[in-house]
């Protein structure tokens, strides 16, 4: 990934849809076969599904606003649920309450696990979408999403995925699904910061509709009106994040070489290591048990505050995050003030979990 | 700061402070309470004081937070009690100023100056200051009144 972007802004930069010269139509091509490519890898052959974005905050904001907000009324409802990144969450939110409608936020049952009687009771006639991520942040909670989607779809009601967290775990078989819309970001499956995917299924690409209007998104403009592209080119205004495309191409045909199964066993098999390790401490409180967690697990340390634990852990070079995670609804409905997440992916190993517990212990006994 | 530095630091000053805070207790009679809250990791307490004449007669918190801003915000409330709105919001200035690296300390405040170190102290400013940052921003916002 490094190699193929240090090669694109060192012998190959130029801006896309714009020069006639070789190194602008070059880089055109590489980028529309990208396209191609996240299609591809999404399980579809129309590329015109694809509009590359910032990650997966612009891309449900986008959905929130070129598509929702021309859609619903007062009285009409968005459902998400407790167990957002705030990314899934605000968008829906605001859109809401700027057009009196109302959102209905699906809670969990004690376990980490979304309440599906709850979601069903709550969808109706008014619902608009259903926004809901795959893998919670927090928690790591994977999500019946097919259940989820077939749901929905038997009352039409359109579905967004938030696959920030399950992008990378391909066995997760996004690819089959009948979602309507998709988001992730690039930096969450080794590709560069700052580049993502929004993808729209296909009868839904004539309702999303230019959010930010320049160069590169118009047919034709006159001093009197303008008329757009059509999706995915009519969101792409001004110039793009090209270097970042080249290297989420570059990421996916990494993930591509890897085995499916191999990558998803790993990853399960680290979390609920991680999850028995941790739970032969006595003064280590795994949060939440779902029946399916993959890749994250919060936990929360008695009498020592997760800022503390993090930076004693980071003094032996083990990295974890300590907050809220951009998740405070699903914290404050815990209880809980912050966790300590430990993540995991293909290049961890069970020996960075003994020594997580290894550090865990040394600073239980220290604080004592 | 290595591993060393920091589990002395710790031990001597972060953690007995800490577990023994000054005036930790709800206080929700003062007639000043304000909020100091870290977004970011979700750490929030209440600061109550008692002013009256110009003066902060009693300062108290209660809330949640790490042991650096719990620390912190109980060396905060010992030190301005006692002191005139206008001392307390010098005393903020110059401590947060302080924190930056740039601006030099000369505090001869043993406490203040243990703060203060703590800011070499990756990804932890913030645990520090966001108490002192609450109460000077609130206490100027009322001279200005
Ligand atoms: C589940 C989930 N949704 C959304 C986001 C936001 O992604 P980004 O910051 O790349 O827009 C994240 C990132 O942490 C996430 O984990």
């Amino acid at each position: 990934m490094i190699e193929a972007v240090t090669r694109f802004d060192s012998f190959e930069n130029a801006n896309i849809h714009r020069g006639l010269y070789d190194l602008s139509s070059t880089a055109t091509k590489r980028y529309e076969q990208i396209r191609t490519k996240v299609a591809h890898f999404l399980g579809t052959e129309n590329s015109n599904t694809v509009a590359f974005t910032k990650g997966t905050t612009e891309s449900i904001n986008i959905v929130a606003q070129s598509y929702l907000s021309k859609k619903i009324m007062p009285g009409d409802n968005v459902i998400t649920t407790i167990m957002e990144h705030h990314a899934n969450f605000i968008p829906w939110q605001v859109l809401t309450q700027t057009h009196h409608a109302e959102l209905r936020i699906v809670p969990i049952d004690p376990h980490g696990n979304l309440d599906m009687n709850k979601l069903r009771a709550l969808i109706d006639s008014k619902t608009k979408l259903v926004a809901i991520n795959h893998i919670s942040n927090t928690l790591g909670t994977v999500n019946p999403i097919e259940d989820i989607i077939a749901m929905a779809h038997k009352k039409n009601i359109p579905v967004l995925i938030d696959a920030a967290q399950s992008i990378s775990h391909c066995a997760l078989s996004l690819d089959q699904m009948e979602y309507d819309f998709l988001a992730f970001s690039g930096h969450k499956m080794f590709a560069p910061f700052g580049v993502g995917i929004l993808q729209v299924a296909e009868k839904h690409l004539g309702e999303v509709l230019p959010y930010n209007v320049g160069g590169g998104m118009i047919r034709e403009v006159t001093n009197e009106r303008t008329t757009f592209r059509d999706f995915p080119f009519n969101l792409e205004a001004g110039t793009a994040n090209i270097s970042g495309v080249i290297g989420l191409g570059a990421a996916i045909d990494y993930i591509g070489s890897l085995d499916k199964t191999d990558v998803s066993n790993h990853i399960r098999d680290l979390t609920d290591y991680c999850v028995a390790t941790l739970n032969t401490v006595p003064e280590i409180n795994v949060v939440g048990s779902p029946s399916g967690r993959s890749g994250i697990v919060s936990f929360t340390v008695t009498d020592i505050h997760p800022h503390d634990v993090a930076s004693f852990l980071n003094q032996d070079q083990i990295a974890v995050r300590a907050g809220t995670h951009c998740t405070q609804p699903l914290l404050a409905s815990l209880g809980l003030g912050a966790t300590i997440r430990a993540s995991f992916s293909i290049y961890n190993t069970r020996d960075d979990i003994d020594q997580l517990k290894a550090s865990l212990i040394a600073l239980i006994k220290f604080w004592s | 700061m290595t591993k060393e530095e920091l589990e002395i630091l710790y031990k001597s000053k972060i953690i007995p402070a800490s577990k023994e805070p000054y005036h930790f207790e709800k206080h929700a009679q003062a007639n000043t309470v304000i909020e100091a809250y870290n977004p970011i990791c979700g750490d929030k307490y209440q600061l109550y004081l008692d002013m009256s004449e110009g003066v902060v007669q009693s300062a108290y918190f209660h809330g949640f937070g790490c042991a650096i801003s719990k620390a912190s915000t109980s060396i905060l409330a010992r030190k301005v009690e006692g002191k005139r709105l206008e001392e307390v919001v010098a005393l903020g200035d110059t401590f947060i100023a302080s924190l930056t690296g740039i601006t030099p300390m000369d505090f001869d405040d043993e406490c203040l100056k243990i703060l203060n170190e703590l800011k070499n102290f990756d990804g932890r400013v913030d645990c520090i200051k966001s108490s002192w940052e609450a109460i000077t921003h609130h206490l100027k916002e009322e001279q200005w009144k």
